[in-house]
């Protein structure tokens, strides 16, 4: 009997298994050691509504500042890591990235621009940048479209907006440099000002992304096989390329909104599924939901840890492995 | 009362130790040419009383218009935005152009930094510059201000001004109770702040303020702390200096996730502080102290 | 009874038409060969015929317009591999294979018990079983040309569109894989439509035979009707002469002028 691949039991076992010991870690580790018995102590505590050892500001810390963050880090790298094998899957190129369409740089662009214009605004900054992400992709699949719906002029349209964009936020960033901190801490990627209403904010745009991208995980194995051997078997390129880049770039946005520019999440998580697990999207899409999810919130511990009480923009902490992890890939294509 | 104020300041100016006593050949002298070495920089002659300085340093600008040198200022970068009669520019502070400088056909610069090689640029084309750099201490403020006050032909004024400073940061620090009350100075919003051996941290230390930077283990004079530090430190009192930049204040910290059970937000003890006040070193770092002042006897 | 009849049938790209007005029908459980010289327009025709590219004419299939069945109807009725068929290299012959269920598959995509047997079966029948596992990357040229013929298969349709199912296969290899077809079209009753390049073995196992030359019909029947000296090398622009084999088909052999 044939035996395709598929998720196991025991996939998802060892899965839920590294989330479990991730989790754990990210909400016992930080600039402040709470200690893992007072830790206990306190979620006893709220069970059982008895007292905990933890004071006033430490049980904040705990519950107000790490959970909270350790949820969005899992949220976000989910949903970077998914929408990556699914731009992949489209794109049939291990490079792509879930930036490749020009989301990036139209969040950025339209950040910078609202923090020049209103450096009050703060808290409109996540909204912005959904918008812009979406305006981006939203541009790049317009003008892809009017060149041909191809893979390969999407992907040139993508890289003409995303040039585009970025020139016109490094230009606005040039005459108001005042703000160029202000910009950059949000370009890097952190996940230090969260509580729980930005997971909330989020929750449900990365519920319905994910939910889509992993039920249109097995057509991505067909788009594999080209558009006219696609066509042949039934299935339409062209529109599950729109339904499947749409939810991609949906959760792209979400998380892009709560979290700024986190790079690599996209490409190198996607890419250590398939090594591990098998080239089949089937699998890999959902595995590097987990996986991506494990990835940033293991990020996130040492982007907390690393220069206590000083922060990691998490964006360098993902660049920190982008690049053993081509070194990787290079070596691998040798032998 | 005046022979006080004299043996005062000369004893504060006796315990300066940062700052050198700005060498001139013309000690008493509003008379020109002048010799004026700026601390930690090199000699720089003014041939007559300068009629058209242009100033790229906020702060500077603050003390040349304090000290009546006022009417002799044609130009001051985008920044310099006290006090508001002082003729902005579009000059920017960060990347000057040695061209849109010598437009204004200056006869004295002020910079606070030598970025693009601005320097260089002035010189050649024979203009004093004096780099007057971030004092960093309260001697260094007076200093410049006793400096500048040589340059432009105003020395009486600015003893003056030096004089009415000393006394009044005296005075105030004088009448407010000293407890050890812990502090936290925000910088950003993303929790950069100043340990006790900067500029601001000198001024908290004239009230005996602990600042929980000090013990947080962070790197340099401006670390940045996470929010679990400064929860965890629980400060007595929350300067916020990114009131004008970044829009803080005591409703946003309170908002913050985790931060309502800090006992300053509780007490409110959380004092919104003007951006250029708390960075400046010019006069208004006595309202500066003022405000801390004010803050403490609150906490008290 | 016609599995497919094509109705001046016209193809083209960007205004340019490669097939002009060609009309042919396919009778069920026959096999049909197109050849023609380079660029006559043969892959054009099977893929017009198939439905992937746009064409003025007619396609009936089993009695049905293609043009009005849906896309998963006909991926069920029709079957076809192109020149060039891409085989991802990481998936397995088995993954490769259950591609070719597709058009039968669920809404949410999930293959059931049946779809996995006709899978285990084309690859039982194309002596694959053994490599199921393997992925497509460490296959040789002759395995993975079965294993997209394991995959076309899979889809149980009732036409087989073969284009040029023998490229980059030695002679041995190219006569198992003809010979492999004939027999599960005979067992099955599939029609095949292939195009080839060697004349020789398009007159061995074919039963009719179409020469396609500029995009027209040049000449269509049996193989000992349509492959003359005069006629191949008129269209062919070459040199050949046409022998008899014991069976009695033809055998075209270059001739050196």
């Amino acid at each position: 009997m044939a035996k395709p691949t598929r998720l196991a039991w025991w996939h998802l076992l060892v899965v839920l298994a590294a989330l479990v010991v991730a989790v754990v870690g990210a909400v016992l580790l930080g600039a402040i050691d709470l200690g893992w018995s007072r830790v206990l102590g306190e979620v006893w505590a709220q069970l059982t509504g008895g007292r905990s050892p933890l004071s006033e500001q430490e049980s904040a810390i705990l519950w107000q500042l790490r959970m909270p963050r350790v949820v969005l880090a899992g949220l976000v790298g989910a949903a970077l890591a998914c929408s990556g094998a699914t731009f992949q899957g489209v794109f049939r190129n291990p490079l792509a990235d879930p930036y490749l369409l020009g989301a990036a740089a139209g969040a950025g662009m339209v950040v910078t621009i609202l923090v020049v214009l209103t450096p009050s605004a703060t808290a409109f900054l996540p909204a912005a940048a959904f918008v812009g992400a979406l305006g981006g992709v939203a541009l790049t699949w317009g003008l892809g479209r009017s060149a041909g719906a191809g893979t390969a002029t999407l992907l040139l349209a993508g890289v003409a907006v995303a040039s585009f964009l970025t020139a016109v936020q490094t230009f606005v960033q040039q005459l108001n440099t005042l703000t160029l901190q202000q910009v950059y801490g949000w370009i890097l990627g952190g996940l230090s000002t969260s509580g729980w209403g930005q997971v909330l904010t989020v929750l449900p745009y990365l519920a319905v992304a994910l939910v889509v991208l992993c039920s249109c995980s097995g057509l991505l194995d067909v788009l594999a096989l080209g558009d006219e051997e696609a066509a042949s078997l039934g299935v339409r390129p062209g529109a599950v390329r729109l339904v499947v880049l749409a939810a991609a770039s949906l959760a792209t946005a979400a998380a892009v909104s709560a979290s700024g520019l986190i790079g690599f999440v996209g490409i190198v998580v996607p890419h250590v599924i398939r090594l591990l697990f098998g080239a089949s999207y089937r699998v890999v899409v959902p595995l590097s939901l987990a996986g991506g999810a494990i990835f940033l919130i293991l990020a996130d511990i040492v982007a907390r840890t690393a220069l206590a009480p000083a922060e990691l923009p998490i964006g360098v902490v993902t660049a920190f492995t982008g690049a053993p992890f081509f070194v990787l890939v290079l070596r691998r294509r040798q032998t | 009362m005046p022979a006080l104020v004299v043996a005062a300041a000369l004893a504060l100016t006796g315990c300066a130790t940062h700052s050198e006593p700005p060498a001139s050949t013309n000690p008493a002298g509003s008379t020109f040419p002048v010799t004026v070495t700026p601390a930690g920089g090199k000699a720089v002659t003014i041939a007559a009383k300068p009629t058209h300085v242009v100033s790229l340093s906020p702060a500077s600008t603050e003390d040349l218009f304090a000290i009546g040198a006022g009417p002799q200022v044609t130009a001051v970068d985008k920044l310099s935005d006290y006090p508001a009669s002082a003729p902005r520019t579009d000059i920017d502070a960060f990347k000057p152009s040695v061209e849109t400088i010598a437009a204004r056909k200056p006869d004295l610069v002020i910079v606070y930094d030598d970025t693009n090689n601005v320097v260089a640029g002035l010189e050649q084309l024979k203009v004093p510059v004096l780099v007057l750099k971030a004092a960093a201490s309260l001697d260094d403020a007076y200093g410049q201000i006793s400096l500048l006050g040589q340059a432009t032909g105003h020395t009486a004024e600015a003893d003056k001004l030096v004089g009415d400073m000393k006394s009044q940061i005296a005075d105030v620090v004088a009448k407010t109770p000293k407890k050890s009350l812990s502090y936290f100075h925000e910088l950003s919003a993303d929790g950069y702040t100043v340990t006790s051996k900067t500029f601001d941290g000198q001024v908290y230390g004239l009230f005996g303020l602990r600042d929980i930077a000090d013990s947080a283990g962070g790197a340099g004079d401006y670390p940045q702390l996470s929010a679990e530090k400064v929860i965890a430190a629980d400060p007595d009192l929350i300067f916020l200096a990114d009131t004008t930049c970044c829009q803080q204040s005591a409703a946003t910290v309170a908002a913050r996730p985790g931060w309502s059970t800090l006992r300053a937000v509780r007490n409110g003890n959380v004092v919104a502080l003007d951006d250029s006040v708390a960075s400046r070193w010019g006069p208004r770092v006595v309202d500066l102290v003022k405000a801390v002042a004010a803050a403490v006897q609150k906490a008290s | 009874m016609t599995a497919l009849r094509l109705t001046a049938v016209t193809a083209g790209y960007r205004g340019r038409a490669v097939v002009r007005d060609v009309s042919v029908h396919v009778p069920v459980g026959s096999w049909l060969a197109v050849i023609g010289p380079n660029g006559a327009g043969k892959s054009t025709l099977l893929k017009a015929a198939a439905g992937l590219v746009p064409s003025a004419g007619e396609v009936l299939v089993g009695g049905k317009s293609v043009a009005a069945l849906g896309h998963r109807e006909r991926a069920r009725a029709i079957g076809y591999a192109p020149q060039t068929p891409s085989l991802p290299d990481g998936l397995t012959v088995t993954d490769y294979a259950l591609l070719g269920r597709t058009p039968h598959l669920g809404p949410l995509g999930r293959e059931s018990r049946s779809d996995l047997e006709v899978v285990s079966g084309a690859l039982a029948r194309l002596d694959l079983s053994a490599l199921a596992n393997r992925p497509l990357r460490t296959l040789s040229g002759g395995e993975r040309q079965r294993a997209v013929l394991a995959r076309v298969l899979a889809q149980q349709a009732g036409v087989l569109l073969l284009d040029e199912p023998t490229t980059g296969l030695d002679i041995g290899h190219a006569q198992s894989l003809l010979e492999l077809v004939d027999r599960l079209r005979k067992a099955d009753g599939t029609t095949v439509v292939s195009t080839l390049h060697d004349l020789t073995l398009a007159a061995q196992y074919p039963d009719r035979v179409l020469l396609l030359d500029n995009g027209e019909v040049a000449a269509v029947g049996t193989p000992a009707e349509v492959l003359t000296a005069d006629r191949l090398s008129r269209h062919y622009a070459a040199s050949v002469t046409v022998l008899t084999a014991e069976d009695g088909s033809p055998v075209v052999a270059p001739r050196r002028r």
